[in-house]
């Protein structure tokens, strides 16, 4: 069985991907096995999604801890202490990663002494299809192209699953142009087969004890601290007020779904950048269309993230 | 067609190869897409279903007995707070005697609140008088929604059938599936001829008004007894007719490598995939290990459970359920089953799984050395929850960060 983990954030299709591998592993003549999980779900958010892949039933459900592959969507999420992407994957594991850095720095940033590819998905992903999105269809045919499956069997996955998310024949003709530029000089990677001796220890299982109400129910004894999670590392674009062309009429004020706007005393709307997560609702509502998109530079913003 | 479907879409699938007539709805995660697919398939004139969305579930169950009785083809969907819900009107609207089918896709239970899955919920509903049959896997959702609506009809039952699936292990994740073809699918389900409750000018009649008593209501209640116990035949008729048309043989429970299993674990819904990883590891260390899976639980099969665990040198029943007060509830059905059974084995109780908490290889090892142990001595473990240390030391540093002092 080849398990693959992808990472990504709510809205870069990591979903998609994982359905891309399992439709098109399955057309390929495969047993396979797909799901998503999410924390709490919003755009941007991290999230991960799993494909399994075998020549006979699939006795396992739900995470995989122990990935062969493993496809990082952001290279922010090699950061995040919740996505922790890289858990589980051995140095006889493959990482497949959507990065704008060079290999080296990558491999030096990530440590994994295995089969590394990275490759400049979002910037292929912007120029072919124009949308982030595009990312699942990158990185699905890199995937894919790493698992062997071939190209008729992941055009054709790619073509249903895009189309079952409402896409047209432009969009999905740009998506499959796209894939074939992203698997371009991807060659087959080969899995070992055999899984690490797992510990053959029985589980030691803990002695629950009466804890008593303040520790033993489900209560929140601190107050609010949202304030303090930044979030302004998600953005891929990020929204930029042309002052003169602003009219004070607060609608980005009021629009923003995280508060991250802010009026000074004239009415001037202030981003805090630290915790803009780069939504553009503000430059969908502007009446003055007088909000630009800008794509986010690399390093433009660090967060301290908690331990 | 063989196709990747979740659970969600299987369930949707069989409502509309079961041609449906009513389909009243209220979402809630994780069963939303199920009535997302139907919403779509019925605007778009692919199921010629009427479909309504109700202001909550209460209402929901109650239009859907309703519509029942009025000799309509009915299905809903709901979970966990939802089936919580309307759970009154389960009783109610099997106590009138239609049949429906009602997908449950499994939510443990606030508090706390939670979207992951265990069986608390839809056991809940275990003595409504609705049927129940549990999944396994994508395909066996599909199939059973349409064997549920062959016996929920069947005159010899007239109950309503709840089929649950797990969330998330089962309700998002895909899987292969064989969707039927619609006319065999439409040829096995057949028409709903409801004789005895419908709206016709020409043959007044009154539902769900009778006020009785003592012996009156004893009466009825009785014969949604036996009307559930004749499902154990009827589900065996359907299944088999299933069968001969599809190719799948679905039983009253499921047995995997137990010809000559000694030592058994007994699971339901889709953790018992991990249950089969389990056997197949165990067996290849030289362990005589298998697994039963209940699947149909309303009516509990007592006949079929005592002959598969009859003679077993030990038995560990892992409850994806905690009866707060009392333990694992299958459990002591089971004890139930076995107990005139001069030789029954050690019966080892455990409850895991719950909130989907996973588990792990290491906790099936565990089980499987009790259940060494108790073949060999006879002595049987005190139930166990299975939480292992690692579990136990996150959640110590967990109320830490939160500020909350544990006991030493």
């Amino acid at each position: 069985m080849i398990r693959v983990r992808f990472h990504g954030r709510g809205g870069q299709g990591m979903k998609t991907a994982s359905r891309v591998l399992g439709t098109g592993a399955l057309l390929d003549g495969f047993v396979a096995q797909d799901s998503p999980v999410y924390g709490a779900e919003r755009r941007g958010a991290p999230m991960a999604a799993f494909t399994r892949i075998s020549t006979t039933a699939i006795f396992e459900r739900g995470v995989i801890p122990a990935p062969d592959l493993v496809v990082v969507a952001d290279d922010t999420l090699l950061d995040d202490v919740a996505a922790r992407p890289l858990a589980g994957l051995t140095p006889a594991g493959a990482l497949l990663i959507a990065s704008a850095d060079a290999p080296e720095d990558t491999r030096r940033r990530t440590g994994h002494p295995g089969t590394l590819v990275v490759r400049d998905f979002l910037t292929l992903a912007l120029a072919e299809v124009r949308h982030h999105a595009g990312l699942s269809s990158a990185l699905a045919a890199a995937a894919a192209a790493l698992l062997g499956l071939t190209v008729a069997a992941v055009d054709a996955a790619l073509e249903r699953e895009l189309e079952a998310i409402g896409l047209g024949a432009a969009a999905i003709g740009a998506n499959l142009r796209l894939a074939a530029r992203a698997r371009d000089g991807l060659a087959r990677v080969t899995f070992s087969a055999a899984r690490p001796a797992a510990a053959r220890e029985p589980a030691r299982l803990a002695d629950v004890v009466y804890a008593g109400p303040e520790a033993g129910t489900p209560s929140i004894a601190a107050p609010a601290n949202t304030p303090l999670r930044k979030t302004g590392n998600w953005r891929v674009f990020r929204p930029v007020i042309d002052l003169a062309r602003c009219t004070r009429c607060w609608v980005c004020f009021a629009r923003c779904p995280d508060g991250a706007i802010a009026l000074d005393a004239a009415d001037t709307p202030i981003i805090d950048y630290a915790v803009c997560k780069g939504c553009l609702i503000c430059a969908a509502e502007c009446p003055t269309h007088g909000i630009e998109r800008i794509r986010e530079a690399r390093g433009a913003v660090t967060v301290e993230t908690s331990a | 067609m063989r196709k990747m479907l979740t659970g969600n879409s299987a369930a949707a699938w069989g409502a509309r190869l079961a041609d449906v007539d009513y389909v009243p709805a209220f979402p809630i995660t994780p069963q939303t897409e199920i009535i997302e697919a139907l919403a779509g398939w019925c605007a778009a004139g692919d199921m010629a279903a009427r479909f309504v969305s109700l202001d909550s579930e209460h209402s929901m169950l109650t239009a859907a007995g309703a519509a029942a009785a009025s000799g309509a083809r009915v299905f809903t969907a709901t979970s966990s707070q939802g089936l919580l819900y309307g759970i009154e009107v389960l009783y109610t609207a099997a106590g009138w005697r239609v049949p429906f089918v009602l997908v449950n896709v499994s939510r443990a239970l606030a508090s706390p609140i939670t979207l992951e899955p265990d069986h608390n919920d839809v056991l809940a509903a275990r003595d409504s008088g609705c049927l129940q049959i549990h999944a396994e896997t994508c395909q066996e959702v599909l199939d059973s929604v349409l064997i549920g609506y062959r016996i929920a009809e069947d005159r010899r039952v007239l109950l309503p059938v709840i089929v649950n699936l797990d969330g998330f292990t089962l309700s998002f994740t895909r899987e292969p599936v064989d969707i039927p073809d619609a006319g065999a699918a439409r040829a096995y389900v057949g028409t709903y001829d409801p004789g005895h409750a419908v709206i016709r000018a020409g043959r007044p009649m009154a539902q769900g008004v009778a006020v009785l008593g003592g012996a009156g209501y004893s009466f009825f209640r009785y014969q949604m007894a036996i009307a559930a116990d004749n499902a154990l035949a009827v589900h065996e008729e359907a299944a088999t007719a299933f069968a001969e048309r599809f190719g799948r043989r679905w039983g009253l429970v499921d047995e995997y490598r137990m010809e000559d299993a000694e030592l058994v674990l007994v699971m339901s819904n889709s953790f018992a995939t991990k249950g089969r990883a389990a056997v197949d590891l165990l067996r290849a260390e030289g362990v005589p290990l298998g697994l039963l899976r209940l699947r149909v639980i309303r009516p509990f099969p007592r006949d079929a459970i005592r002959r598969a665990l009859a003679g077993r040198r030990a038995v560990a029943v892992l409850d994806q359920n905690l009866s707060i007060g009392s333990g694992g509830i299958t459990v002591a059905e089971i004890a139930h089953a076995l107990y005139a059974e001069s030789s029954r084995p050690p019966l080892l109780s455990y409850c895991g799984g719950l909130g989907g908490k996973e588990i792990s290889e290491a906790e099936f090892r565990h089980v499987v050395d009790d259940l060494r142990r108790a073949a060999v001595t006879g002595e049987v473990p005190p139930p166990r929850l299975l939480y292992t240390e690692g579990e136990a030391a996150q959640m110590a540093a967990l109320l830490r960060v939160a500020g909350k002092e544990t006991p030493r």
